[in-house]
């Protein structure tokens, strides 16, 4: 079937257009394809639309791909005019087959800018491209410059409706964080579906966090509901490295917020997290919530909860972390991956342990009273002290600096003399992972566990213990 | 080894390529063109390549900006800028381009944290900061970014576990590892790794088979034998590493008929993974080969001739 140019132009404008059609047709489409077909038959369009499945028959993809690629170049360098329509639909056929030709995206870059495409249009583009080939770097980058453009509008939404002479319509304050919260809602489900289609994919979950530091920054309710609804999935993908490294992130995040000052609310106090950050990450909140105060109403719930939450809720988040890693290594032995989360969850524990003890420190009264309702183990572990740990306030466990920070309650003798005034305070509650329970968890696993990997893991995990957490500089 | 077959693999690609294989690459051709000149350098092959033909290409890629893309028509980017100045070093043709106007194009990049973009639309990366000033080392114009805030900012993704992320908080990665090292090797800051912690992250990427991976479960990859051996090298702990089942790895990547590296034993070639098994070879002291700088991944001959010698720990 030797196909002369001419046909050729013929037969790519057809598949063109009937690719564009196909999702004037069917808004809903949500997965692409290419259906193994090596010949065409009966003059059919190589495009196939079943119920909402967007399949390209293979053997039109080799004339598809290079002619509409070269179109576009000729476009760019200006030897050839398209219309906005026109690239448009070019640049979509082009990026649902080769959705890493960064030109492409570019394109259509211009053409948001410009108002000839919607940023709803890229997302929508980026999701389908993304069930075929869900690390394509590219459309993780796109997308992230989509969201910024998103973003931007709602701010400057946000300083316009200060300006606003009529009462603040309370649908419409609350419309724009809604939109917000349903943006967050659809981003974490892209990268969901795309962390389920490849494993330990690094950029879907790059992604994944991107969006909460720039979308939810400083919201403990989203990130609390994410650690909550990420505890399934990480079980049922105990090799993924990639997921386990989103609940440090979200550990750290939420311990960071919470430890800060227990006192205050810290989500969506301030005028330009009004409009950036979401009030809550669940579908968008229920209307006779949102009374009078539309986007500040999550905030302050939010903010309640916050009031509430301190040492105790940090020390149950170690708690239960800690437990579902305990779970998961002996559940599944020999997966790399649990034991490296049990070293990150554990270091974060240590630096935090680090920095609470002086933080209890220069709280002296007001603490105990919130303390006493909580663990009394933590009571004990926290009574005020004169001396704080040097260099651990507001530090961020980046760095290797706090690799060197003093054993703490722990039973050995140890010759700094404030070490002694902690060893008085008695005994952390047993779930707590101090360091001899570390010890006993890992000489558990190797006495009832043959397996080599296990083991292996097990006496590197030791090793590690020994080295990077009991290690004095 | 098969160090004739290789060289006949790289000289031949291109030229065999069905139109649609090659459109699907052509967004990063700049990159493949530099993987090909390189390994074919590396094993003193390099004349059999088309010089002339790709000097006029990289030329036609500068655009008015000063950055380079990675083909004709396509838009400029950090990425194909530093593996053009990269092909022109191999050349000893740097003035083919306009060298201010990348500088300039660099310089303009450079965010206000001292992170760079790597491109005007403005994605944030520490592999971008480490073409950059890989770009400036290698044109002799460091001074022209704000070094100080540029490590700042590539300190700030150094992770717990010594490793580094692609922004700030992001999970540690071989290949942002080995762009990062990089980076303080090239800034004079390579005293601020944990060299440590650091080795042995990396020398944890070994598995069984000897072959090396990129993050924890991951299956082994010839070219993470590049991103994590190279980083090894840089902080001077690559005595870490099994070499000899290292090396037996990359060995069974070959594929004896057609020439070239696969991924892993078994799989289809390329000239990406062909690149980083013979420089992986090479840093792992096969004398057939030519020494590799294990910063900027070219000939140390080259680098000599630029006069650069980026730090290394010992």
């Amino acid at each position: 079937m030797a196909e002369s140019e001419e046909e050729v132009d013929v037969l790519v404008q057809r598949v063109v257009k009937d690719i564009t059609n196909a999702f004037k047709k069917n808004p809903n489409i949500d997965e692409i394809g290419v259906i193994p077909c090596p010949e065409a038959r009966y003059n059919r369009s190589p495009i196939v639309l079943v119920e909402n499945k967007l399949g390209v028959e293979s053997w039109c993809v080799k004339f598809l791909l290079p002619y509409v690629h070269n179109k576009l170049l000729l476009h760019r360098q200006r030897k050839h005019w398209l219309d906005r329509e026109a690239l448009a639909d070019i640049t979509c056929t082009l990026l649902l087959l080769n959705p890493d030709f960064t030109t492409a995206w570019n394109v259509r870059k211009e053409l948001l800018q410009c108002g000839a495409l919607s940023p709803e249009k890229d997302l929508y583009l980026g999701k389908l491209a993304l069930t075929k080939f869900p690390k394509s770097p590219e459309t993780w980058i796109h997308r992230r410059w989509v969201l910024q453009q998103i973003l931007r509008q709602f701010s400057a939404a946000g300083r316009g409706r200060k300006h606003q002479h009529q009462q603040p319509d309370a649908e419409r304050s609350q419309r724009p964080s809604e939109h917000l919260a349903r943006t967050l809602h659809q981003e974490m489900k892209v990268c969901s579906d795309a962390a389920c289609r490849y494993p330990s994919n690094y950029n879907a979950w790059s992604h994944r966090i991107w969006v909460l530091q720039h979308m939810a920054n400083g919201n403990v309710k989203v990130f609390h509901d994410e650690l909550s609804s990420m505890r399934f999935w990480v079980s049922m993908h105990v090799s993924d490295h990639s997921g386990f490294h989103y609940r440090q992130f979200l550990l750290k995040e939420l311990i960071t917020e919470i430890s800060q000052t227990p006192a205050s609310t810290t989500t969506t106090s301030s005028p330009q997290h009004q409009c950036s950050t979401v009030p809550s990450s669940s579908p968008p909140p229920h209307p006779d919530h949102d009374q009078a105060n539309g986007e500040l109403s999550g905030a302050e719930a939010a903010g309640e909860e916050e009031k509430q939450l301190g040492p105790t809720t940090v020390l149950q988040l170690f708690h239960q972390e800690v437990e579902l890693c305990s779970d998961l290594i002996q559940s599944f032995p020999g997966h790399e991956t649990l034991w490296s989360h049990r070293r990150h969850v554990y270091y974060l524990w240590h630096h935090w342990r680090g920095e609470h003890q002086q933080h209890c420190g220069s709280n002296g009264g007001g603490e105990p009273d919130r303390l006493n309702n909580g663990d009394p183990g933590l009571l004990k572990a926290c009574a005020p002290s004169p001396a704080s740990e040097g260099g651990a306030a507001g530090e961020s466990v980046n760095g290797q600096r706090h690799v060197g920070d003093a054993m703490e309650v722990d039973g050995a003798s140890l010759p700094n003399p404030r070490d002694s005034k902690r060893l008085k305070r008695g005994v952390l509650p047993p779930s707590t992972p101090a360091l001899p329970a570390e010890h006993s968890f890992v000489s558990g696993i190797l006495d009832s566990c043959s397996n080599p990997e296990q083991r292996r893991f097990a006496l590197a995990y030791r090793k590690w213990l020994d080295t990077v957490i009991g290690h004095q500089p | 080894m098969q160090l004739d077959k290789h060289a006949d693999y790289i000289a031949a690609y291109g030229s065999k390529k069905d139109d649609y294989e090659y459109t699907l690459s052509e967004y990063l051709r700049m990159s493949g063109i530099y993987w090909g000149l390189t390994v074919m350098d590396l094993m003193g092959q390099l004349p059999r390549m088309n010089r002339q033909e790709i000097i006029d290409f990289i030329k036609a890629c500068q655009h008015e900006c000063g950055g380079l893309s990675a083909s004709i028509g396509h838009d400029p980017h950090l990425l194909y800028t530093l593996s053009a100045v990269q092909i022109l070093c191999l050349y000893d043709n740097v003035d083919a381009l306009d060298v201010d106007k990348v500088v300039e194009y660099i310089k303009g990049l450079q965010q206000e944290n001292g992170s760079f973009a790597g491109d005007k639309w403005g994605e944030i990366d520490t592999r971008f900061s480490f073409c950059a000033v890989a770009t400036l080392a290698l044109l002799g114009k460091m001074d022209s970014i704000n070094v100080d805030k540029a490590v700042e900012f590539v300190l700030s993704c150094m992770n717990f576990d010594g490793g580094f992320g692609c922004r700030p908080g992001s999970e540690s990665h071989a290949g942002q590892i080995y762009c990062c090292s990089g980076f303080l090797s090239l800034t004079g800051q390579l005293h601020q790794v944990n060299a440590d912690l650091l080795g042995w992250w990396l020398c944890e990427r070994q598995l069984p088979s000897g072959g090396l991976n990129g993050r924890p479960e991951k299956l082994p990859d010839v070219c993470y034998s590049w991103w994590v051996l190279a980083s090894l090298k840089i902080i001077g702990r690559i005595h870490w590493i099994d070499k000899a089942k290292l090396r037996s790895f990359i060995l069974a990547c070959q594929d004896e008929e057609t020439g070239g590296f696969a991924d892993r034993p078994g799989d289809m070639v390329d000239p990406f993974h062909t690149l980083f098994g013979i420089a992986g070879l090479s840093l792992l002291g096969d004398e057939q080969i030519k020494p590799v700088n294990p910063v900027l991944c070219m000939p140390e001959d080259v680098l000599q001739r630029r006069d650069l010698q980026p730090d290394l720990l010992s």
